[in-house]
């Protein structure tokens, strides 16, 4: 089926002295449009090298693209030009981090970033904006997410805010530019819970609003299960299970999802499993076959010699695990 | 819960004179902790939990208020406490990564509470570390002589937890130990803290910003906002039947990730607001200008905290004429 992002067995290295960290191993991603997807996963899977290599902002070197291809709308990203990037980011893709710190500049206002957004997304559409209606879909913008006061908080630097407050600019500044497609790092991981919440749900609202796709890149399984469609899990540098995001929330397949969906903290108060017993692998040798055989208490002999492919258990759920090969 | 309190706070204040003006990180709080109970801490960033911690260990110095162990006062800075209270009060921090001195070997990091303390010879200190690591699941031999950059992060503070446990405490303060953590190790940490309570009789102060870690790990949970106590209850009780509104308001915030779950919170309150800066606190009630259930009465006079029957104590106007309500 044609989607709007579309990778396929995307192999990403980092050249580093002791030799070549192999992160990404043949990831497969799928964003339908207007689709929410989710990918979790654990601190260094690979989930922010993945959007990054999207985005191309990689820095080349010291990470290399070793194989695969990324289909943004049928075209190939990783042959795209330098020009046609800057277009490609600067309409079609946009993202938010998760440390608004680092992607607001501490010298300028947030109306001076703001207002170099909106003009520059206008003219990409061809327009040319006024100086008041530049400044009045700033404070739509703005408004759109929430926030109190706007006419102030544009004259305000980021230093003056909340880490909320800060999150929210730089959701109204990824979606003031109404783009198709937007890449969500973590964007509520620093975040309180009530904070989170109300920045999730006005995503949400915004996105929804918008008729935007959206790749929710998280390690909380419950910001996936209010906010995705489907859900895709990651284990070190790849896709182990992919899925609608209920029904595999509520019967994972795959030994680490199970694991993972087990230690979980539950508000029933059945207490915590002892979680998966070893941790995840060094990049820079990592085991053969099926990168998460040393720590599956599944293991077959058949698990260290190639990795497992994609095996559909029906219902649109996927797993890569050689436990449901028979079920093709 | 045992008759006699280990720990009890009465009236404890903590006030940070600044340029912006005083902050109140502990305004007014009052709680008892039981032999062998763990308390649960729970409360957003900011909300002076951590500096409630700090005072029990005696890092500073409260500005008012009574903290005694074991009957006697000690509410007075850490080096003006005998080494026999230090010996029995011990914490855990958050980072293990920043906890643990890189420079030196697990054994050098374990010896240190040893020879503080005086505690053996030197041959009798190095079995004690053997011991401790085996407490704590970690095989002596592969681990002391490392250095804490060769471990993982569960790892590491499973080191941080046995040179807590190093000079037999029996209160130990654990500052959000497993959320620096992944899931999937945050499991083993947990578990490993529950055991060792059983195995060596130690009683808990737990702080974190998690509510379902808290359902599966405390046995009373107390629910702090900007320097204040809002809601201490059992907790099996807390979680059947919350009373205050910002509890509320937490609770129907968590990201869950089952249905069963879902219906365990309490009907959805939509979040809203900013949480005040500590140095400008709202008068009256701290939490009016973002409760949904607002009353005139909020803006003006602060609650007191009343008690509901089944241990339930809440700090709130709405049960303020009925001192003993009508619910257990």
């Amino acid at each position: 089926m044609d989607g709007l992002l579309r990778i396929r067995d995307l192999h990403v290295g980092f050249r580093i002295f002791e030799g070549l960290l192999h992160v990404l191993n043949g990831v497969e991603l799928d964003v339908r449009e207007g689709e929410r997807v989710g990918l979790v996963g654990e601190t260094g899977c690979g989930k922010t090298t993945t959007v990054k290599s999207v985005l191309r902002v990689l820095p080349i070197p010291p990470a290399r693209i070793l194989g695969g291809e990324i289909q943004y709308a049928g075209n190939d990203v990783l042959k795209m030009s330098r020009r046609q990037m800057t277009l490609l980011r600067r309409h079609e893709l946009t993202a938010i981090f998760q440390d608004p710190l680092q992607s607001l500049n501490p010298v300028f206002t947030i109306g001076t970033q703001l207002r170099d957004i909106v003009k520059d997304s206008a003219i990409g559409q061809g327009k040319r904006l006024s100086r008041q209606e530049t400044e009045a879909r700033c404070i739509q913008a703005l408004q759109e997410t929430g926030m109190p006061d706007p006419e102030r908080i544009m004259t305000n630097y980021p230093a003056q805010l909340s880490g909320g407050m800060r999150q929210r600019i730089c959701i109204a500044e990824a979606l003031s530019t109404n783009a198709k497609l937007l890449l969500a790092d973590e964007p509520t991981t620093n975040l309180d819970v009530t904070i989170q919440d109300q920045i999730l749900r006005k995503l949400d609202e915004l996105v929804e609003e918008k008729g935007a796709s959206v790749v929710m890149i998280t390690h909380s399984m419950g910001v996936v299960r209010d906010l995705t469609q489907r859900a895709n899990i990651m284990y070190a540098g790849s896709i182990v299970e992919t899925g609608k995001t209920h029904t595999l929330l509520e019967a994972p397949m795959h030994p680490y999802t199970k694991g993972l969906m087990a230690s979980v903290p539950k508000l029933t108060g059945e207490g915590v499993s002892d979680g998966i017993p070893g941790r995840i692998p060094n990049y820079l040798d990592p085991p053969s076959g099926c990168r998460f055989h040393p720590r599956c208490e599944h293991r077959m002999e058949i698990c260290t010699s190639a990795p497992p492919p994609l095996y559909s258990v029906g219902n649109e759920q996927r797993v890569a695990c050689y436990l449901y090969r028979e079920e093709t | 819960m045992s008759d006699h309190p280990i720990l009890s706070i009465d009236g404890l204040i903590k006030q940070f004179p600044t340029k912006a003006g005083i902050v109140k990180a502990v305004d007014e709080i009052s709680f008892d902790v039981a032999t062998g109970d763990t308390l649960g801490l729970v409360g957003e960033s900011g909300s002076g939990k951590t500096t409630t911690a700090q005072c029990i260990l005696g890092i500073y110095p409260p500005t008012a208020g009574t903290i005694s162990f074991d009957g006697t006062p000690v509410g007075v800075m850490f080096n003006r406490r005998n080494k026999e209270l230090k010996r029995r009060i011990r914490i855990v921090f958050q980072d293990p990564g920043s906890s643990l001195n890189p420079k030196r070997t697990i054994k050098q990091i374990l010896s240190v509470p040893l020879r503080v303390h005086k505690m053996g010879s030197s041959r009798e200190r190095l079995s004690m570390m053997n011991q401790l690591l085996e407490m704590v699941g970690l095989p002596p031999q592969e681990y002391l002589y490392k250095h804490p950059q060769g471990i993982g992060g569960g790892e590491k503070q499973m080191v941080a937890i046995a040179r807590a446990l190093a000079t037999n405490p029996r209160f130990v303060v654990l500052d959000e130990p497993t959320s620096a953590l992944d899931v999937s190790v945050q499991g083993k940490i947990i578990n490993l803290l529950k055991r060792l309570a059983e195995e060596l009789d130690l009683t808990y102060l737990f702080i974190t910003h998690d509510l379902s870690l808290m359902r599966n790990v405390a046995t009373r949970v107390a629910i702090m906002y900007l320097g204040k106590l809002c809601e201490i209850a059992p907790t099996a009780e807390f979680f059947r039947a919350p009373q205050h509104p910002y509890t509320k308001m937490l609770l129907s915030s968590i990201p869950v990730v089952t249905s069963e779950e879902e219906a365990l919170k309490p009907e959805k309150i939509i979040s809203q607001g900013e949480i005040p800066s500590p140095v400008n606190i709202p008068t009256g009630c701290s939490f009016h200008l973002r409760c949904p259930e607002r009353m005139p009465i909020c803006s003006q006079i602060d609650p007191q905290m009343q008690v509901l029957g089944n241990g339930h104590v809440v700090r709130c106007h709405l049960f303020a004429e009925i001192p003993k309500a009508t619910h257990g």
